[in-house]
């Protein structure tokens, strides 16, 4: 047997000085020479750790393997098979706490880059119009999924390819939820998501846009219309810290900062009209992926000093060790042990800077994390022109005060079995919309399960 | 796409239009708002609806920005990239008893038509509507005004030059010492509102307003609207828009809505200079 390469074939990316420049891809993805090398080193296992670890149970192995022989178009076609967004996941899933986490290749040296592989099969079949075939046998059932994120999108091509009619209910004026909306285009370019969710409409998916179920339909209308339910809502309401000074102008929620970049393409303004202020000194509260996208969004929109501001020390960070690395290249400043008091402003309204204390960290707390204190007295001041408080999101309460017959969990999430289905018969529920913070391929994973859930109950229901 | 089936000049700053979106029309109440994005790479603001019929909704528009000035230029059968709604939370339509609705500004008339007119439905409810505008000439043609749904109707002019001299604050004034109001509506102008807060206060008279900050989606989602009522943090697009007079910080609604003045003048500028490579 040939000696297997321990080292990852690299990943070309954009120089970081390149790309503070603008939003286009920082990852150049592999060409097929690279892409079959890499898939070379997999030494498929017999019983795949990276296939266990997979939310969505793809056959990872047999894509590889195909990869590694050049079959790109069957490569595609398997990781098609179990996820309706290849080219998305293999960007955005956190694969090294999945997938590659247990690779053996781990043992002796770098994982298989499986993320990486994903998105090259799947970029490879875009490129050259490659598509798997299919029919659709029609069948009894009307299906209602609600919000087209990635939990929606792959419960309603699961249901669309058992032969249901499904209606994909989207608030916004585009589909993709947080792919369209939270996620930048230099980590997900946004053609990237259109050509995606283009399949939605291929396989006779109807989406309807500016549906907000709620508010301008009713969940009830729904419940008559539909014999089955998916509620794939999100976790889209933002949090504030609730500090003093949190009123003045030049503090946003990373919902709305990354809302303006996304979808409403701020970066272009003025060619695209929706405004965004960013300062010179811009602060960033929180250190998860969506504080990196904040800070790496602003460094790009021309901020000269970006830090993030954390509470806990990097290593407890909750971002992806390549979006945390990422941030640092195109020099984001990681401010260790510090926790915001108050936001300071002048008399204009506008903020000046914030005040901080040092922390210090104890014994592990219920996250298993170990809890930070404040050191009393240690409270300090430092200038800032813009503010983003990026301490994650709950699900909209738009959606929930509005159907009062759904069961919620404390944290506001909706409450689920282990089908997820909620306490009402035929109504699904998944991804954040009841965890609250979940990833976008769990989200997919959650889409699969409810799917099947519904089938399930449909089957029973016509018998 | 949403097509345009009128379109109207109301003074020389304001102007109606009326459009197709019937999912938007069937479900509208008053108090309701709807989200515009005019052209593909438009930006989304809320806007006021004074009618809904027939599958079509009519708005008020001042000219105040990029947006409404491009979106002035454009003609009856030309289409509207996006009409979200209906928006907001609206109140109830019940009996009130002696009820006002005041307005001096674009918004705040197009939503004193549409409350007006079904407030008046209500038995037990005595509408009195009260309307200011600048000057003569700003006043709007007659049809588009709440006359004809109100019980008692006051037109004032700033100037004077037509109906009763001054801002609707002094009919109300003189409706309040006389004891004979329920209860107030209003929208329009925030520091006219501000000011109307103050004036009701004292006689514990009810007063909600209508106040809708800075928007980006408009479902609860970004907290750019975010408003302060009794210190509480409520957001304008899903809680509102309408809220307690007596319990709103002003200073601060005020203050946030000039904040991208500077972006707007921007936007402005590069519109006008693209338009005049275009001519």
């Amino acid at each position: 047997m040939a000696k297997v390469n321990r080292i990852r074939v690299p990943m070309r990316e954009l120089p970081a000085e390149e790309r503070i420049k603008n939003f286009n891809s920082v990852p150049l993805g592999y060409i097929e020479e690279e892409a079959v090398a890499e898939a070379q080193r997999c030494i498929h296992c017999e019983d795949p750790p990276c296939e266990k670890n997979c939310p969505l149970n793809m056959e990872i192995k047999a894509m590889i393997k195909e990869i590694g022989q050049g079959n790109f178009k069957e490569a595609f076609l398997i990781a098609k098979k179990d996820n309706p967004i290849p080219a998305i996941a293999g960007r955005v899933c956190p694969q090294e706490t999945q997938c590659e986490e247990n690779c053996n290749m781990r043992k002796i040296g770098d994982p298989i880059n499986i993320g990486k592989l994903g998105a090259f099969v799947a970029d490879w079949a875009m490129k050259n119009k490659s598509s798997e075939e299919f029919q659709i046998k029609e069948r009894r059932g009307k299906i209602a999924v609600v919000g087209s994120g990635p939990a929606g999108i792959s419960c309603a091509v699961d249901l669309r390819k058992l032969g249901y009619r499904v209606t994909l209910f989207e608030a916004l004026h585009k589909a993709g939820g947080v792919l369209q909306y939270g996620i930048p285009a230099f980590r997900l370019p946004k053609d990237i998501v259109n050509y995606e969710l283009s399949y939605l409409q291929k396989i006779g998916v109807d989406v309807c846009l500016n549906s907000i179920v709620g508010q301008n339909i009713l969940f009830n209308e729904l419940r008559k219309e539909f014999d089955a339910i998916f509620l794939g809502t999100g976790a889209g309401a933002p949090r504030f810290l609730g500090i003093e000074g949190e009123k003045l102008m030049g503090v946003y929620s990373a919902n709305e900062f990354l809302i303006r970049v996304n979808l409403m393409k701020s970066y272009k303004f003025p060619e695209y009209d929706t405004p965004l202020i960013v300062g010179d000194k811009v602060g960033v509260i929180g250190a998860g992926n969506v504080a990196m996208d904040a800070a790496r969004c602003a460094k790009r929109l021309g901020a000269k000093k970006v830090y993030i501001l954390y509470r806990r020390t990097k290593k407890e960070a909750p971002a992806r060790a390549e979006e945390l690395q990422h941030a640092l290249e195109e020099g984001v400043t990681f401010k260790e042990l510090v926790n915001p008091t108050k936001v300071l402003g002048n008399k204009d309204g506008w903020i000046t800077g914030i005040e901080l204390i040092k922390m210090k960290l104890s014994k592990p707390d219920s996250s298993g994390r170990p809890r930070p204190e404040k050191i009393a007295g240690t409270e300090f001041a430092m200038e800032l022109d813009t503010i983003v408080d990026a301490l994650g999101t709950k699900p909209n309460r738009l959606f929930l005060s509005r159907t009062s017959e759904l069961e919620t969990e404390p944290y506001g999430g909706i409450k689920v079995n282990g089908n997820l289905m909620t306490n009402i018969e035929g109504v699904t529920a998944g991804g954040d919309a009841i965890s609250g913070g979940a990833t976008v391929i769990i989200a997919l994973g959650d889409g699969r399960k409810a799917a099947k859930s519904i089938h399930e109950y449909l089957t029973k229901l016509y018998r | 796409m949403y097509k345009i089936t009128r379109k109207e000049n109301l003074n020389t700053d304001d102007y109606l239009i009326e459009v197709e979106a019937p999912n938007v029309a069937y479900r509208f109440k008053p108090g309701n708002f709807v989200v515009l994005i005019a052209v593909p790479k438009g930006e989304r603001i809320p806007m006021s609806i004074q009618k809904a019929e027939d599958g079509k909704i009519t708005m008020f528009i001042k000219k105040l920005g990029k947006t409404t000035i491009e979106l002035d230029k454009s003609k009856v059968g030309d289409s509207i990239e996006q009409v979200i709604g209906p928006m907001g939370n609206p109140p109830e339509i019940k009996k009130y008893g002696n009820v006002v609705f005041s307005s001096d500004l674009v918004c705040g008339h197009a939503e004193n038509y549409a409350m007006c007119k079904e407030l008046k439905k209500i038995e037990g409810n005595y509408v009195i509507s009260m309307q200011t505008f600048s000057n003569r000439s700003q006043i709007y043609p007659e049809n588009e005004l709440s006359k004809n749904f109100s019980d008692e109707y006051y037109l004032t002019t700033l100037d004077g030059s037509y109906g009763i001299k001054g801002h609707y604050k002094n009919v109300l004034k003189d409706f309040l010492d006389k004891g004979k109001i329920d209860f107030i509506f209003a929208g329009g102008d925030l520091p006219a509102l501000r000011d109307l807060a103050k004036l009701t206060k004292p006689y514990d008279v009810p007063t909600i307003v209508t106040v809708r900050q800075v928007m980006v989606d408009a479902t609860g989602m970004c907290g750019s609207c975010r408003v302060f009522v009794d210190g509480e943090m409520k957001l304008t697009c899903i809680d509102g828009p309408m809220f307690d007079a007596h319990k709103l910080n002003f200073e601060d609604i005020i203050r946030r809505m000039a904040m991208y003045k500077k972006k707007e003048a921007e936007a402005m500028e590069y519109y006008n200079k693209r338009n005049k490579s275009i001519e």
